[in-house]
């Protein structure tokens, strides 16, 4: 859906680093950074209107083809969550704190997927360079 | 000068000396024959590997390959809620599976210049790759993986849905097909009664779940055979040790087929009648399913000269006394593991359908009273010996025999034993045979306009 993009200030990452600190650390990935992912997890702030990051991805022909594929229970609460952040933003309004979503409970549903799906783009790929 | 001479055949001496153990009738081991090469005869190989798979090949020094794998997983083998499972496998062949992904089986079989094609019977799924002898390597590969661990992705399997239409729709154009589907149904209770096609109402209702469960229950090594043809046995023993012993057991065992005798008649306004009648006959591999095969050719079984008139057929011949319009009638014979049906198939105008049926039961009926001379018997078994070489001469022919023999009994009996068994069939047996189908339950099935056909109990 090309609505999600509009009512977010981030584009939430598809991989994660932050700049300032490159020099100095790796990607934040590791347990030291937790704290800090944490953190700008709650900045980004679409838990507040009850999302989850994979709801919020660009939808380009790879991330279509892996929704496409989405089991029907995981696709239907998808639809659910975008419908009511939908709602939300067109009344201003966000979810009350006991029903934002939890950085812990922020599972990547997406990510298998959409891994697959790159992986037989590029296997199509690597073939048709023969 | 002698001298020297000497020393340079002195290595060929050694090495003809060193020969002497190896048999001169058959090729070095290992040893990479050239097409044009001069070759000697070989002959099946069959070997029963421990864990119940079978392993069938004939070296037959030809420049393409061909490996087949036959597994007990034919359409009888459906659950009710299952149906159609097998059409969907039979579609899902291509599918992505554990070490390969769709696109990289099609394209790499592609690559070699192989095909790989599935078919199935009511009792046997086949597994067919051939490509040329070099090659055979990367196209086994594929095979294996497709028998053995395919994914059957959900998503993959809901996109194969327009393709079971289409092959339906295909199947419904073909009156034969329909009418033998029909008759398969209306005459058993279960297990021979499930269709070959995925039924109207389970076309979106397949899911991957199905497909897994039905090939963990029926892919296991007792049930299957592995047959090659221009392989070496050896090579394909050790692909069978060691690629196909994933699931051992026997699986879930078919039910036996229950012959009930019914009849189905599918309305039409086509104006020729297509109809069969027939009834249970015998298991094949028993001698009454011989007899059963030549009363078949007795009886007549199509035309063996084009255009021709078809005098040897006494269907025929008997079904042209009773109508002067177009007509088509042939003996019907269908062998399964466990029953096997016998009949007449009939083509007629619609409006003398009834003339034409009842002739041709009258026919049977007069080969039962005795009706058969000596000379037809000839005839018929010189017909059936010839249609079943024949049918050996094609490599797909040959694959297939060598599969269902290995499939049905684990071993391989020579076209000349065959020929033996089929001239032993005496004229006693060939009016057992016809006796029984007079006297047995009949079941039909009928399509096109039923204006003028009998039901089967006013035949």
């Amino acid at each position: 859906m090309a609505m999600t993009s509009i009512l977010l200030s981030h584009d939430a990452p598809r991989s994660f680093s932050v700049v300032k600190m490159a020099s100095r650390a790796p990607a934040a990935t590791g347990r030291l950074m937790l704290g800090f992912r944490k953190w700008y997890y709650n900045m980004c702030g679409f838990n507040k209107l009850g999302l989850m990051r994979d709801d919020t991805i660009y939808e380009d022909s790879d991330v279509k083809e892996a929704l496409r594929r989405l089991p029907e229970d995981m696709s239907n609460e998808r639809t659910f969550r975008i419908k009511r952040a939908l709602d939300l933003s067109m009344k201003q309004q966000i979810l009350p704190k006991d029903k934002w979503t939890k950085f812990e409970e922020d599972v990547s549903y997406l990510s298998p997927y959409l891994n697959e799906v790159i992986r037989e783009r590029k296997e199509k790929e690597e073939w048709m360079k023969k | 000068m002698k001298g020297i001479r000497g020393i340079s055949q002195l290595s060929r001496r050694f090495y003809a000396a060193a020969r002497t153990g190896q048999s001169l009738a058959q090729p070095l081991a290992g040893l990479k024959l050239s097409p044009g090469a001069a070759h000697s005869y070989q002959d099946v190989h069959v070997t029963r590997l421990p864990s119940g798979l079978v392993i069938a090949s004939l070296e037959n020094y030809s420049p393409a390959s061909k490996i087949g794998v036959f597994v007990k997983a034919g359409c009888r083998y459906e659950t009710p809620d299952n149906q159609g499972v097998t059409h969907l496998l039979r579609l899902a062949s291509n599918l992505t599976t554990k070490g390969a992904s769709a696109f990289k089986i099609c394209r790499g079989v592609e690559a070699v210049g192989g095909s790989l094609s599935v078919t199935s019977t009511r009792e046997n799924m086949i597994y067919t790759v051939d490509c040329l002898r070099d090659d055979i390597d990367t196209v086994m590969e594929y095979l294996i993986n497709v028998t053995t661990a395919p994914e059957f992705r959900p998503w993959e399997v809901s996109d194969l849905t327009p393709r079971v239409k289409m092959d339906k729709a295909q199947a419904a154009h073909n009156t034969q097909i329909a009418v033998v589907e029909a008759l398969h149904g209306a005459a058993y209770k279960n297990a021979l009664c499930n269709s070959l096609y995925c039924p109207d109402h389970m076309v979106d209702n397949i899911h991957s779940e199905h497909l897994h469960q039905f090939v963990q229950n029926n892919f296991t090594s007792a049930r299957m055979a592995l047959v090659g043809l221009g392989i070496d046995h050896a090579v394909l023993k050790q692909v069978g040790e060691q690629f196909l012993n994933i699931r051992s057991g026997a699986g879930t065992t078919g039910a036996k087929a229950q012959y009930r005798g019914g009849e189905i008649r599918l309305a039409g306004t086509s104006s020729l009648l297509h109809s069969a009648v027939v009834s249970q006959s015998a298991a094949a591999g028993t001698s009454e399913a011989l007899a059963f095969s030549v009363l078949q050719q007795v009886l007549g079984a199509g035309p063996h000269v084009k255009r021709g008139s078809n005098t040897s057929s006494k269907l025929v011949q008997g079904v042209a006394k009773a109508t002067a319009d177009p007509f088509d009638v042939s003996a019907f014979n269908a062998s399964y593991s466990d029953s096997g049906l016998f009949g007449i198939y009939t083509i007629s105008q619609a409006a003398a359908a009834g003339d034409v049926i009842k002739a041709a039961v009258a026919q049977v009926k007069a080969v039962a009273d005795g009706g058969v001379t000596a000379a037809d018997l000839t005839r018929a078994k010189a017909q059936l010996k010839g249609q079943f070489l024949m049918s050996m001469e094609t490599s797909e022919g040959l694959l297939e025999v060598l599969g269902t023999q290995a499939l049905a009994s684990g071993t391989y009996i020579s076209p000349e034993e065959i020929s033996k068994n089929i001239d032993n069939v005496s004229l006693t047996d060939v009016a057992n045979a016809a006796k029984k189908f007079v006297s047995g339950k009949k079941t039909m099935a009928s399509s096109g306009n039923l204006i003028k056909t009998p039901f089967v109990d006013e035949i």
